[in-house]
């Protein structure tokens, strides 16, 4: 994975990448194995049980993602790609021991306020019948995408009631989320890396806290549901974080937030 | 009234006093304790060599070499090592819980005797290793050889040579108790002076107790220490008016929540003896009350609206409506005191009629009680609270009060009301009626 | 317990060739131990009445029983002289007792009886009032002059008494019970109570457990002679109710549960204190076959410098709290009963004083006019109320003494050493007996025939 990340830092700096999204579609076929998924349960605080943790696929089809943004044929440099909304939903509960098909591509090559937007695509397959879906939107700060189309960002609501729980996050956190998740952006590993690209300290990945919420509420959440997040500022590390949870129709609403009140991620929860 | 085939007798008690956490108890373990409490109990009852029904105990903060706690201390005892013993934990509410299942073997004529209590010590914490020292280690013990060993040991890096300290926060919410409480306490408009006023009540009718005598059968000295040593019978909402908040300081000048008004971390134990009547009056025992029923409710504290400490407020009025009393009809009330905060907004609670109506689903609240019979002989404010320890402290203390008074209000059977809120928005509570 | 090194060092052979004098080592009971280690001789000066039972009493209990003086070492010497009443009585009596004392063994144990002065001196039999009156002096004498742990004691035993009225009085002195009572004279008068009929006894049918089936109190139970009165007496089948003060409750619940008694935290000076007491009784037991005051302390000051709160600690728990709860059980009427026994726990400096211990001495001092005046009281009940003396006792309190007094109180006696609390116990047991009715308003001292305060 490392070495994906030097590939795509060598291809940022040649000439010749592409303007327009490739056709790829990458692939892998996966069982979950079981001390893995112990070990990402623990690191993001879901039980170990007799179905996949909701965001769990996610680091399934991250492998993909990666190898397809850091070929010359993607048209943004992965270095410095931000992921700034994450969309999954789940069909059913997935078993731990089922065979797992993943697919990967790219879509929505858009405008954003900021740059370009790109969404990575991942889908999961048991037996040729979906059962998860993903859609991670990363942001390229001041990138240019080709048709000028303005990309949609999810509308999420704003949660602003009492905390229900308050989150010690340690330092170690990012090293914790890479070494499960296989993400290892140096912006999560340690504040040297991380000031190199301009963060005072490390930072936690999004899908961790995002993990680390759902988690939260263990229990509540319906097998078949769709999980939105936005990604808003970025949780330096260590901090002390928030997490603020509001029953809605049909599922909830949540953020985390840190104590003086600057919005990490916002979120919901909704039964399919 | 529920129809059991007989009511379990509570028959006395035994507690050691209770320790502020690292003083004199620093170097007792539960073990020593609750050993310790059962032989006070048993030379006060004269139970030497006998054997009972079953002795059930537990503790909050437990190493895991106590796996077998209660048994231990049985066997350690002077009680026939033929009685079985087994361990409970409700948190908090493990005291009250424990002597509840007692008393229902017994009301069920599954047993004829049994003791019920708790103990806890936070001085003798269990320190567990780091997460990630721990699956070295365990990893270790399972290599077959030296080099497999000494490949794992290579893996460790300083940084994961740390222990965990056990914290005394609720694991889904991260919060401390006291923080929980005072959020509860913000939302309930409780004021500093209520709280003073009600901590100050506590060390008055505590230090009041020991002075006619009314604990020298339900406590034993245990390491020179001969009364609870958070006791300050000197206590006054003057001096406690002086203390900084501790919780609840994002509230700023909202804050009221100080070390004076919320129980310190303790160390000690607490049993209580119960049995049938027949055993009682074949072991020529009193018979200082009877159980009459119990209740246990459960709140979401995490994603809901009730405060941690609230389960109380709802078990209350189901245990009532179940025996067909109102919240007046109480001689005595024993609400635990995790916080004055806490008894103060169960109080608040049960007298609102917006909550009755939305929350509780009563067309009426449960009314206001008369606060000259609430913790009447001090509760763990002034005493402390040695987690576990506290259910069978209050069950004992109840039940001799009941004794005293005998009847109540129109030649009834005096009866008294336990109220004890629980660690993970759990609530017990109990109902005890004079002999 | 302070260790008496002197004693264990008079023991051994180099102090024996250096001519240190040795202080003995003292038989002590231990169940299971017979009466006698050896033969008895048992005899009289004229017709007394008591010398056959108690020769059989010996036999009984296994021991041979001799008539006159011979070759074999004696473990007991008794005699008989409740008929002496002259002079010449008392020249065949030292005609006895000159032979046997050097043939006496080490612990041996020599018993007199003799008439009571009192009675002849109201009969105006002027002579048997002076013979009587001189046992008093000789066995006295007998006790200073006998050697290796041996005792006298004398029993003046009222003409009335029937003969089996001496029987726990002479078991007692007999054995090693009684190993640091000597020189004592006691007064066995006709039994309280309604006459006891022996089949309906509970105790001499099992000589091993003299206190079966009885209950007994123990104030001032959690340490030191306290607790050891409460293991004597569950030792000896009585069952235990032990009292102390709340804050001495961790010792109490031991001593509770190792002699399988109950613990009563309880301030014996509260006003409370005897109601409580009663309803413990009343609930646990219905009963209270023997209550041993035991529980005191001690406020030392000259009493040049006492104030008035050392005074009144003292007075309130030593004398007032007994008082008051020996005054409020007799009104109670039905938890004494025909066959109680009340022991009170004096000292010999409530006989001799005491520097330094005004209130200590008057509190124990008063504890034996208390006995004297209730003792024909609660006779009318069946009861009977005795004083026990401790002289110097090996307890915790002794050995913080400092070493020049502990020494002194150690040997100014004719055993040389100090007792020990289980010495004060035996003795309470003894009082303790149904059997022991003949015994009332007397005041018995252990104290190995102290010299403080005879």
């Amino acid at each position: 994975m490392i070495g994906l990340y030097a590939k795509a830092a060598v291809a940022a700096v040649l000439p010749g990448r592409a303007r327009s999204l490739p056709d790829t579609v990458l692939e892998r076929s996966v069982t979950p194995e079981v001390g893995h998924l112990a070990d990402y349960a623990r690191v993001c605080g879901f039980p170990l049980g007799d179905a996949l943790p909701l965001t769990y696929p996610h680091v399934l089809a991250f492998p993909l993602q990666v190898e397809l943004m850091a070929g010359r044929s993607f048209p943004l440099p992965l270095p410095g790609l931000v992921h700034v909304a994450n969309r999954i939903r789940v069909h059913r509960a997935i078993a731990p021991d089922e065979r797992l098909e993943v697919r990967v591509r790219a879509e929505r090559f858009a405008a954003h306020p900021r740059g370009a937007q790109v969404d990575l695509v991942a889908e999961v397959s048991v037996d040729g019948v979906r059962v998860w879906d993903g859609r991670s939107t990363y942001l390229a700060r001041g990138a240019q995408a080709p048709t000028g189309l303005a990309g949609e960002l999810p509308d999420l609501p704003e949660v602003d009631g009492p905390a229900a729980a308050v989150w010690q996050v340690p330092a170690d956190t990012g090293r914790r989320y890479a070494a499960v998740s296989g993400d290892v952006n140096p912006i999560h590993l340690n504040p040297v890396t991380a000031r190199a690209f301009g963060f005072p300290r490390a930072i936690a990945h999004g899908m961790w806290s995002a993990a680390r919420a759902l988690a939260a509420l263990q229990g509540r959440v319906p097998e078949a549901a769709t999980y939105e997040v936005g990604f808003r500022k970025p949780l330096l590390l260590p901090s002390t974080a928030e997490l603020v949870t509001e029953q809605a129709k049909e599922g909830w609403d949540l953020a985390v937030r840190g104590r003086k009140g600057a919005v990490h991620l916002s979120g919901t929860v909704r039964r399919v | 009234m529920p129809s059991t085939p007989r009511r379990a007798a509570v028959i006395g008690g035994n507690r050691i006093p209770f320790a502020r956490a690292n003083g004199r108890y620093a170097r007792a373990s539960n073990l020593d304790m609750l050993t310790t409490t059962l032989d006070g109990l048993v030379a006060r009852h004269g139970l030497a060599g006998e054997r009972l029904g079953e002795v059930v105990a537990g503790a909050v903060l437990k190493h895991s070499r106590d796996f077998n706690l209660t048994r231990e201390a049985v066997l350690g005892s002077r009680l026939a090592p033929s009685t079985p013993a087994y361990d409970v934990q409700q948190a908090c509410g493990t005291g009250l819980e424990a002597a509840i299942l007692v008393a229902n073997k017994i009301a069920l004529g599954q047993i004829e005797s049994g003791v019920a209590g708790g103990v806890d010590t936070a001085s003798d914490a269990p320190i567990a290793v780091n997460e990630d020292l721990r699956r070295v280690l365990v990893a270790i013990n399972g290599a077959r050889t030296v080099q497999q060993r000494v490949k794992l040991l290579a893996k460790l890096r300083p940084g994961q040579i740390v222990p965990d300290i056990p914290r005394n926060s609720e694991p889904r919410t991260g919060l401390s108790m006291g923080e929980h409480a005072a959020i509860t306490a913000k939302e309930w408009g409780v004021s500093r002076e209520a709280q003073d006023e009600l901590a100050a009540a506590s060390h008055r009718n505590l230090a009041a107790a020991y002075e006619r005598g009314f604990l020298d059968d339900l406590v034993t000295p245990y390491l020179g220490l001969t009364r609870d040593d958070n006791l300050r019978p000197d206590s006054s909402v003057e001096k406690l008016a002086k203390l900084k908040p501790v919780f609840g300081t994002q509230f700023g000048d909202d804050a009221t929540m100080t070390a004076g008004n919320s129980t310190p971390l303790t160390d000690g134990a607490a049993l209580a003896l119960l049995g049938s009547d027949e055993w009682a009056a074949a072991h020529k025992l009193p018979v200082l009350a009877h159980f009459v029923d119990a209740e246990t409710a459960a709140v979401d504290y995490v994603h809901g609206r009730d405060g941690l400490l609230t389960a109380p407020v709802y078990a209350v009025p189901r245990l009532l409506e179940r025996n067909g009393l109102t919240l007046q009809d109480f001689d005595f009330y024993e609400i635990h005191e995790a916080f004055a905060s806490t008894v103060l907004a169960t109080l608040k609670a049960w007298e609102d009629v917006e909550f009755a109506k939305d929350r509780l689903g009563l067309d009426a609240p449960l009314g206001p009680i008369d606060r000259s019979r609430l913790n009447v002989t001090g509760s763990s404010l002034a005493a402390g609270h040695p987690f576990a320890a506290t259910g069978g402290r209050i069950v004992a203390t109840l039940a001799k009060l009941l004794h005293e008074k005998g009847t109540g209000e129109g030649g009834r059977k005096a009866r008294g009301l336990i109220s004890i809120c629980a660690a993970g928005g759990q609530g017990v509570v109990a109902i005890l009626e004079a002999a | 317990m302070s260790t008496d090194r002197f004693r264990d060092l008079s023991n051994t052979a180099l102090a024996g060739r250096l001519g240190v004098p040795r202080v003995p080592l003292l038989r002590r009971y231990e169940p299971g131990q017979p009466l006698l280690p050896g033969p008895a001789l048992v005899t009289s000066v004229g017709a007394g009445r008591f010398a056959k039972p108690i020769a059989a009493l010996v036999e009984e209990s296994g021991q041979q029983v001799l008539d006159a003086v011979g070759e074999q070492k004696l473990a007991a010497v008794v005699v008989d002289l409740t008929a002496a009443t002259t002079l010449d009585d008392l020249a065949a009596a030292r005609a006895i007792l000159t032979p046997a004392v050097r043939k006496l063994a080490p612990s041996g144990r020599l018993l007199l009886l003799g008439p009571d002065p009192a009675e002849a001196s109201a009969g105006a039999r002027v002579e048997a009032a002076a013979t009587a009156q001189a046992l008093d002096g000789l066995v006295r004498t007998i006790a200073k002059e006998l050697r290796a742990g041996a005792t006298a004691n004398l029993l003046v035993v009222a003409a009335e008494a029937p003969p089996a009225a001496v029987d726990s009085a002479v078991r007692f002195f007999l054995s090693a019970r009684s190993a640091y009572v000597d020189g004592q004279v006691v007064r066995v008068g006709v039994p309280v109570g309604s006459p006891r009929d022996p089949g309906a006894m509970d105790s001499p049918t099992l000589p091993e457990k003299p206190l079966a089936g009885r209950v007994a109190v123990v104030t001032g139970a959690a340490r030191g002679i306290g607790a050891a009165i409460a293991d004597t007496l569950a030792r000896d089948g009585a069952t235990l109710v032990v009292v102390d003060i709340p804050a001495a409750g961790e010792n109490l619940a031991k001593v509770a549960n190792r002699t399988g008694g109950t613990a009563l935290q309880l301030d014996i000076t509260a006003a409370d204190a005897p109601e409580r007491l009663i309803a413990h009784l009343t609930q646990r037991h219905g009963r209270l076959d023997l209550l041993v005051h035991n529980a005191g302390i001690t406020r030392d000051k000259l009493l040049a410098n006492m104030d008035p709160d050392r005074w009144k600690a003292v007075l309130d728990v030593n004398l007032r709290a007994q008082l008051r709860i020996t005054e409020a059980l007799l009104a109670e009427g039905t938890l004494l009963q025909d066959g109680s026994r009340i022991v009170c726990v004096s000292s010999q400096s409530g006989i001799g004083g005491n520097r330094g211990q005004a209130n200590y001495v008057a509190s124990k001092a008063g504890i034996i006019g208390m006995v004297r005046a209730l003792a024909p009281v609660v006779a009318e009940k069946g009861v009977t109320i005795n004083a026990v003396a401790p002289g110097f006792i090996e307890t915790e309190m002794t050995a913080t003494m400092p070493l020049g007094t502990r020494e002194a109180g150690r040997r100014v006696n004719s055993l040389r050493q100090g007792g020990l609390p289980v010495d004060v116990a035996e003795t309470i047991g003894w009082l303790g007996q149904a059997e022991s009715g003949g015994v009332n308003g007397q005041v018995v001292r252990v104290c190995g025939q102290s010299m403080l305060g005879a």
